[in-house]
């Protein structure tokens, strides 16, 4: 059989390849800190992986993957679901979105801030209890360039499929670090201070669009979306599959978290080392793949130290060395279970409630 | 914004160096590298400017 070989030009100008969208976890399919589970809104929580809440009054609505049970758009298993928890009334100050801020390096080829700013276009599946026109925004880091967008929401409670193209901005600092370089806001009820005229950039810190519906306005009111897609050019393509395994990876880069599970055999091994006293652990650990920065480490519940003993975990001591892919140090324990020199190795307990987190967030 | 309580730095006894600030971060135990490019890290920074926390020195050091 003769080898084909293609010419550029033969080559559809409108796919840009593997990779495209610059969204993590757009089809809302990792959900490591909840696992499905509810989430109250407070301002800068993270709920499914690399989306987090703004949310100027607390408790005002809640996050949870695949929330009402209904069915994603075709193509898709998961959607991120907003539930409003009251029917409030949005102050001018008051803000409420759902957000995901692109690092810089992601985003650095778009050349925003400059006079090669690239078009972009955002392309997402969006249902809603409500209908009438919504808003989000996209932001600069420092938020001093921000585009107003809206979008229509046709029927009550029906998929739909929004497409939003968004000039590039030729002015304005635009990171191209490993800091947030476009963030990206849907927003669930913005005041007036932070709303401006959709369809232009601005050098006033936007959230919104003015006159955009306000979930949080309605007890019981749902948006829920999915498909989330920012890509290069003035045209939406089909949303990037990408393998889960791929999915993860992307989104581990900011987060990772061991988690026991109810099972009987459901610990988490975090990592190993040795017992330096008998109340204390040297302890090693590797991240599954190489993180945004160093990471903040974080536990909750009973995290446990077996030597042969065992000892409950109670609070970390000095780090011997930490890095974006590794981290070795002390955590301390207490009742003196242990025995100084003997191979350890740090754990959770075999229930949801007990994990130990490393973040590299951004915000 | 999260809630930062109970900061101290550590000490790493491998070079006598500061390696992280101990904290609790939205009422869990954390331990924060000393990372400008990490969000708790610069966020404590920020909150110490600006007065509204104290970092404890380390164990035995001089505040």
């Amino acid at each position: 059989m003769p080898l084909t070989y293609f010419q550029p030009s033969q080559v559809d100008s409108t796919f840009n390849g593997y990779l495209r969208n610059r969204i993590i976890n757009g089809a809302m399919m990792i959900d490591q800190r909840s696992n499905g589970a509810s989430l109250t809104a407070a301002n800068g929580v993270y709920s499914l992986d690399r989306w987090f809440t703004w949310a100027s009054q607390s408790s005002k609505y809640t996050v949870q993957q695949n929330a009402g049970g209904v069915t994603p758009p075709a193509g898709f298993i998961n959607y991120l679901g907003v539930t409003s928890s009251s029917a409030y009334s949005v102050l001018a100050a008051d803000y409420f979105g759902i957000v995901q801020p692109i690092e810089g390096i992601n985003v650095a080829d778009l050349a925003w801030g400059t006079a090669s700013a690239s078009t972009v276009t955002l392309s997402f599946w969006v249902r809603s209890s409500l209908t009438g026109t919504f808003g989000g925004a996209v932001q600069n880091s420092a938020q001093s360039r921000c585009y107003p967008f809206t979008y229509v929401i046709n029927g009550a409670n029906t998929w739909e499929y929004k497409t939003i193209s968004i000039p590039g901005d030729t002015s304005g600092t635009w990171l191209t670090t490993n800091a947030t370089g476009i963030r990206l806001v849907f927003g669930l009820g913005v005041g007036s201070t932070y709303s401006g005229t959709a369809g232009a950039w601005a050098g006033t810190q936007y959230i919104s669009a003015t006159g955009a519906t306000s979930v949080v306005g309605t007890n019981g009111a749902t948006w829920y979306v999915t498909g989330v897609q920012l890509e290069d050019g003035a045209v939406a393509t089909p949303f990037e599959r990408r393998q889960i395994t791929t999915e993860l990876q992307l989104c581990q880069r900011y987060f990772v978290q061991w988690t026991g599970d109810s099972s009987a055999t459901g610990f988490a091994l975090i990592g190993t080392g040795y017992s330096s006293s008998t109340t204390s652990m040297v302890f090693a650990a590797m991240t599954p793949t190489t993180m945004r920065s160093t990471p903040t480490l974080t536990y909750a519940g009973t995290i446990s130290i077996i030597d042969g003993g065992s000892a409950a975990v109670t609070s970390f001591g000095s780090l011997y060395k930490a890095s974006p892919s590794n981290f070795w140090g002390v955590i301390n324990a207490s009742g003196g279970g242990l025995t100084l020199g003997r191979g350890a190795v740090l754990y959770t307990q075999n229930a949801t409630t007990s994990y130990f987190r490393a973040d590299a967030e951004i915000s | 914004m999260k809630t930062y309580e109970n900061a101290q730095y550590q000490i790493n006894p491998l070079n006598g160096q500061v390696s992280s600030i101990s904290v609790v971060i939205d009422g869990l135990n954390s331990c924060v590298p000393i990372d400008p490019a990490n969000t708790d890290y610069a966020n404590l920074m920020e909150l110490e400017r600006e007065g509204k926390i104290v970092i404890q020195p380390a164990d035995g050091e001089q505040q």
